[in-house]
């Protein structure tokens, strides 16, 4: 039966009498408050009240409870004293590289105190993979799961929409974005969310350089708490100002997005206890490998005298331009495996609290860990070289900008 | 049912949110005044903490919750005002909660040379005041619960017109 335009309609209008309800929509609580959330002169003022209950808790459980408590206590107390005891060759590199640095005084190895300081791949490894970097990534990815299954992030992508469009990507780059802070390699792969080649490299390249991971928050939260906001200031400045750079001048579009925004919903604890399973144990399978043999890798080449050499190579850099301590090169050289254990380094050296606070944005900084690249090599080496060439820019010129702030400040 | 009928409780919970919204953007204030001179407060079971964490970010928290108390207190029939309300309380639970989630993990263990658990004493000893002034509001924000509870009840499922 072929149905004229007008009884089409017709017959519109009588199916929506039969099916559909008029009347005035009436807004509940929930309703009230998603606006609440959404609209930038309120929205704001409780973004930034979840951020810092998200950060509060992270510090709370990862670093007071977990490592600090309990972890430490372990490592120090019990698992290293008792590897130094039985683990044999004490001094010889196998045993250097897998229980203990130490340090040479008088002409005689000196076992360390703590798992901090002894750089070993069944000390120090075990203790960033277990005791360090576990309850971070536990608490962290604990909290981002409830907050997606409340329906939070969506309102988070929208009420940030207009700050990262300045930037050339949108709302949605904020999933990648958060997800980077627990771990990089899946933020990296989150970042095919965004629809052009532009945004995608853009975020990648952010990524890679702005922001600190689970693991390195952790060791930071564990050795430099204090500083910790400052460091983080300054990655977030960077993060804009670098994006409006490269919006600029990378090539491309940056398209607007769309976005269906759900009601608030009661988090369930079985989808909570999946997600978190899911990628606790992703990050296990795909970052501890990388952990432990960065731990090798950095032993071997101090072993070497590789590090300490590129280090005295590198130093008048370091001091001059980015003026931190000579000390810092071998730690910041080392930093390529692993950024975790290069903060744990720094933090044995003295130096004063400013630079302190450039090493470690220098760390942060200063290239991607192994496995975010090994990721962003996945994604396309032409994208992963032309982020490297980025990095290198940025490292040089942010790393000397924070030394002339600090200039000016009068406290470099 | 309609907002017309909700008239006498929300006068007094409007008097009563102003006034504790009052109390709260004062707290939210000397949080920010004192970590912008870098110092701390301790009078009585009251402590305002001075650092940039918590005395800066928290107390910006605490003052946006005042303000959102104070911005919504004036006809809270409406649901969008007293939505501001409810969201006021939600801010203060978030520093509060954080607040003690923190001494909890701070009971639980022994300390550096302790043994591995705490002593029921300090156990004790760590909930002991002084206070942050988010816990100290803790209790007179959780009254928002009775009217969240009395709306749902009156507008039969909490639906309200806007």
């Amino acid at each position: 039966m072929k149905l004229s335009a007008e009884e089409r309609w017709d017959l519109i209008d009588r199916i929506s009498k039969e099916t559909v309800t008029f009347g005035a929509y009436r807004h509940t609580l929930t309703d009230a408050i998603g606006e609440l959330t959404i609209k930038p002169l309120t929205g704001i003022p409780i973004a930034i009240a979840v951020l810092y209950g998200f950060w509060s808790l992270f510090g709370s459980f990862a670093g007071t409870l977990c490592t600090d408590g309990f972890f430490v206590k372990f490592f120090d107390g019990y698992w290293l004293p008792w590897l130094q005891q039985v683990f044999p060759g004490q001094g010889n590199w196998f045993y250097v590289i897998m229980v203990d640095a130490g340090g040479i005084e008088s002409g005689e190895f000196v076992l360390s105190e703590s798992s901090f300081e002894s750089f070993g791949v069944l000390t120090s490894g075990l203790f960033l993979a277990i005791g360090v970097v576990l309850p971070a990534i536990f608490i962290f990815y604990l909290m981002l799961a409830i907050l997606e299954d409340i329906g939070y992030m969506p309102r988070l992508a929208v009420l940030i929409d207009t700050m990262l469009h300045r930037i050339g990507l949108h709302g949605y780059a904020i999933v990648p974005t958060i997800l980077s802070l627990g771990c990089n390699v899946p933020g990296v792969a989150a970042t095919r969310i965004l629809e052009t080649k532009k945004q995608r490299f853009i975020m990648m390249t952010l990524l890679a350089i702005f922001i600190p991971c689970g693991a390195q928050i952790g060791i930071m939260e564990e050795v430099v708490p204090d500083l910790i906001g400052w460091i983080m200031l300054y990655l977030i400045i960077g993060y804009f100002i670098f994006g409006y750079i490269l919006n600029k001048i990378v090539p491309g579009r940056a398209p607007e997005f769309l976005i269906d925004v759900p009601p608030y919903r009661r988090p369930l604890a079985r989808n909570i206890g999946k997600k978190i399973y899911g990628r606790v144990t992703g990050f296990f399978k795909v970052a501890l490998p990388f952990v432990l043999l960065g731990c090798v890798i950095v032993g071997i080449l101090y072993q070497m005298g590789v590090i300490q050499w590129l280090g005295g190579v590198l130093a008048p850099i370091f001091v001059g331009w980015f003026g931190v301590p000579p000390e810092t090169a071998g730690p910041l050289v080392a930093a390529f495996l692993r950024k975790d254990l290069a903060v744990a380094q720094l933090s044995t050296i003295e130096m004063t609290e400013y630079q302190m606070i450039t090493s470690v944005v220098l760390v942060s900084i200063y290239f991607p860990c192994v496995a975010t690249f090994a990721m962003m090599l996945k994604e396309g080496w032409k994208d992963l070289l032309w982020a490297l060439a980025v990095l290198a820019v940025v490292v040089f010129v942010y790393g000397g900008l924070i030394h002339l702030i600090g200039i000016l400040l009068g406290v470099a | 049912m309609t907002e017309e009928s909700l008239p006498s409780s929300p006068s007094i919970a409007g008097i009563y949110f102003a006034l504790l919204g009052i109390a709260t953007v004062a707290s939210g204030l000397a949080e920010l005044l004192l970590t912008a001179s870098g110092s701390e407060f301790v009078y009585g079971i009251l402590e305002i903490p001075g650092d940039i964490f918590r005395g800066g970010w928290g107390g910006f928290v605490v003052l946006s919750a005042g303000l959102l108390y104070l911005s919504g207190a004036r006809n809270m029939v409406d649901i969008h005002q007293f939505a501001k309300v409810v969201m006021g309380s939600i801010l203060i639970w978030i520093i509060a909660g954080c607040d003690i989630f923190a001494m909890i993990a701070e009971s639980i263990p022994g300390g550096e040379d302790g043994p591995w658990l705490n002593t029921l004493s300090g156990f004790i000893e760590t909930y002991a005041p002084p206070y942050s002034p988010a816990v100290l509001l803790l209790p007179f924000s959780l009254v928002v619960i009775y009217y969240v509870r009395k709306r749902v009840f009156l507008e039969g499922g909490g639906r309200n017109s806007s």
